[in-house]
C-alpha cells in the first residue's frame, strides 16, 4: 500500500530517498579487535597525526658572532721577524712555490746558501698584515697562494737566477732590491748590469785616460803641438765666419810670437 | 676523609725529629652550606577514619536478581564520569575498557592495604562493587533452554576511568611500586598517574589536536562524508574520531 502510494507521489526518475534506513541488530563488537573495513583503514591512514615541524633552534637563528680575532703570539713573532728581514736585507725576492718536493727544495737551499741567500717561509696572513701597514704595500699582490721569500743582505740577483734556472717549480714573481720594486723583466735587466766595482773602475779608467792623453800630448814636441793647433784653427775657420776667426787667430799668434 | 687528608698532608711535612707535634696542633676546619629541598606541604591533608580500602561484596544485595543483556556500551568509548581525582593524589587510570571481577578487587585491596602505611596514607575505591550480572550455562548442559543462570557479577570500566586513588602524606615514589604492581594485573591497560600527570596527559592530547599539521582530519572527512565514507563509519566513530575501537583506545590518534 505504502509502496504504491510512494510510487504515485514520487515519479521514479531522479528520486532520492529522503531518509536512509539504519540497520539494527548487529552489535558493536568490543571485546576483541574487529577487522577494520578497508576504506576505514585508508581513512585512518590518511588522517594520521602529523606533528608540526620543530622550530629552528635559537642558535641557528641568531647571527653568527665572529670572535674578535686576537692575533696569536706566533703571528706577532713572525711579523717581527719579517720586519727585521725587510729592514736588514737589500734583496727580497718573492717566488711562487709550485709544489716543489723536499729534495729539490733542499738542493735549491744549498745552492742559494752558497751565496748567503736564505729561503724563508711565512704565512701569507702574516706577510699581508705586515705589508699592508708598511711602505712595501705595493708588494701585496704578489703574495697570493704558495709564496716563498728569498732573502739576502747583498743584492745577488745573478746568483739567485742561476740557482732558480734548475728548479722550474719555483717561479720568480718579483723582487724588492735596494728599496726598488722590480718585476721579473726588471730583475733580468738588473742582473745584466755589471757590478759596482767594474763600473767604478771604468769611470776611473776613463778619467785617467783623458788626463794621460793630455799629458802625452803635452810631452810631444811643441812644433807638433803648434801644428795641431793650427790645424784646429783652420778647421774652425773653414766652418763659419772664417775672416773673423782668422783675424783673431793671427792676432793671437802675433802676440804669442811677440 | 679529613683524617686521610691529614695523613697525606703530614706525610710530606713530618720528619723523624718532630714526631706528631704538627699532628696535635693541626686542625682542619671545614664549613659548608647545603640547601635541602623544601618538603611538600601536607598541612591540608586530612586522613579518613578508615584509611584502608574497604571490602567489596562479591554479589550485590538484591531482592530479585535479574539477568541482563550484555550492554557492551558500558565498556566502550571514553569514561564521561569518574575521570578526575576526587581526594587522593595518585591513582590508577584505565587506558581501555573492561570488566573488573571481584577477584581483581580483592587483589587490589589486599596488595595495597598490605603495603601502605595507614598512619599517613589512605586509599579509596573509585569503582562500585560488582553489579553487572554475567550469565553462564552450566557445565555439560545442552544448548537451548533459554538464558543461563547468573554466574558472577562484574564492574564495567571505561577508558580513562580512575580505579583506585591513594593519598595522604606520601610522595609518588613511595606508592608507585605498589600501584604499578597492581595496575599490570588488571584486565585492561592501566597506568599509574598523579593529579599533575593526569592533567598533563589531557593537556598534551589537546595540544596534539591543536598542533596537528594534517589538513585531513577524521572529523572533517567523516562529517562531510567524503567519498561516501560514512558507509563504513559508525555513529561511535562520529563521536570519537577513530580514537576508540570498541573498548580499545588508541592514544596516538588525535
Amino acid at each position: 500500500m505504502a509502496a504504491t502510494l510512494c510510487s504515485r507521489l514520487f515519479p521514479k526518475s531522479g528520486w532520492l530517498p529522503l531518509s536512509q534506513s539504519v540497520r539494527h541488530g548487529s552489535k558493536a563488537v568490543t571485546r576483541h579487535r574487529k577487522p577494520v573495513h578497508f576504506l576505514k583503514q585508508k581513512l585512518m591512514a590518511v588522517t594520521e597525526y602529523i606533528p608540526p615541524t620543530p622550530a629552528a633552534p635559537p642558535a641557528a637563528l641568531a647571527p653568527r658572532v665572529r670572535k674578535t680575532e686576537e692575533e696569536s703570539a706566533l703571528a706577532v713573532l713572525l711579523r717581527k721577524d719579517l720586519e727585521n728581514l725587510f729592514k736588514e736585507c737589500k734583496m727580497i725576492a718573492v717566488v711562487q712555490n709550485n709544489a716543489i718536493n723536499a729534495e729539490d727544495l733542499m738542493v735549491l737551499k744549498h745552492k742559494l746558501n752558497r751565496h748567503n741567500i736564505s729561503v724563508k717561509f711565512f704565512p701569507n696572513q702574516v706577510t699581508r698584515s705586515f705589508l699592508s701597514n708598511s711602505i712595501y704595500s705595493n708588494l701585496l699582490p704578489l703574495f697570493v697562494g704558495q709564496t716563498v721569500i728569498f732573502v739576502s743582505k747583498e743584492p745577488k740577483v745573478k746568483e739567485m737566477l742561476q740557482a732558480l734556472k734548475h728548479s722550474p717549480q719555483m717561479v720568480l714573481l718579483g723582487a724588492c732590491i735596494e728599496n726598488t720594486l722590480l718585476s721579473y723583466q726588471g730583475i733580468l735587466s738588473y742582473s745584466r748590469l755589471p757590478s759596482m766595482t767594474t763600473i767604478q773602475g771604468e769611470i776611473v779608467g776613463g778619467l785617467t785616460m783623458m788626463t794621460s792623453r793630455t799629458v802625452s800630448m803635452l810631452r810631444h814636441h811643441p812644433a807638433h803641438l803648434s801644428a795641431l793647433l793650427q790645424q784646429y784653427v783652420k778647421q774652425q775657420g773653414s766652418g763659419d765666419s772664417t775672416n773673423a776667426v782668422t783675424d783673431k787667430d793671427t792676432s793671437t799668434i802675433q802676440e804669442a810670437a811677440a | 676523609m679529613f683524617s686521610v687528608l691529614q695523613r697525606a698532608f703530614l706525610g710530606f711535612v713530618r720528619t723523624p725529629s718532630q714526631p706528631d707535634v704538627l699532628h696535635n696542633h693541626l686542625k682542619l676546619l671545614s664549613a659548608g652550606l647545603r640547601t635541602y629541598e623544601v618538603p611538600p606541604d601536607y598541612s591540608d591533608v586530612v586522613l579518613p577514619d578508615k584509611p584502608k580500602l574497604k571490602f567489596m561484596e562479591k554479589v550485590p544485595n538484591l531482592k530479585q536478581a535479574r539477568k541482563e543483556m550484555k550492554k557492551l556500551r558500558d565498556i566502550q568509548g571514553p569514561a564521561k564520569s569518574t575521570n578526575t581525582f576526587s581526594d587522593g593524589q595518585y591513582g590508577i587510570v584505565a587506558l581501555g575498557g573492561g570488566y573488573l571481577h571481584w577477584g581483581h578487587m580483592e587483589m587490589m585491596r589486599l596488595t595495597i592495604n598490605r603495603r601502605m602505611d595507614p598512619s599517613r596514607t589512605f586509599a579509596v575505591w573509585r569503582i562500585a562493587a560488582p553489579y553487572k550480572p554475567v550469565t553462564r550455562k552450566g557445565l555439560g548442559q545442552r544448548m537451548g533452554g533459554g538464558k543461563g543462570a547468573i554466574d558472577h557479577y562484574v564492574t564495567p570500566v571505561k577508558c580513562g576511568r580512575l580505579v583506585v586513588e591513594v593519598g595522604g602524606r606520601v610522595e609518588l615514589g613511595e606508592v608507585e611500586a605498589v600501584l604499578k604492581e597492581v595496575a599490570k594485573k588488571l584486565p585492561f591497560p592501566a597506568k599509574v598517574v598523579s593529579r599533575e600527570s593526569l592533567a598533563e596527559l589531557y593537556e598534551e592530547q589537546d595540544k596534539r589536536a591543536a598542533s596537528n599539521q594534517n589538513p585531513w582530519t577524521f572529523q572533517r572527512v567523516a562529517r562531510s562524508n567524503m567519498l561516501g565514507i560514512r558507509k563504513v563509519l559508525s555513529p561511535f566513530d562520529m563521536h570519537n574520531h577513530g580514537r576508540y575501537a570498541g573498548k580499545f583506545f588508541n592514544p596516538r590518534r588525535v
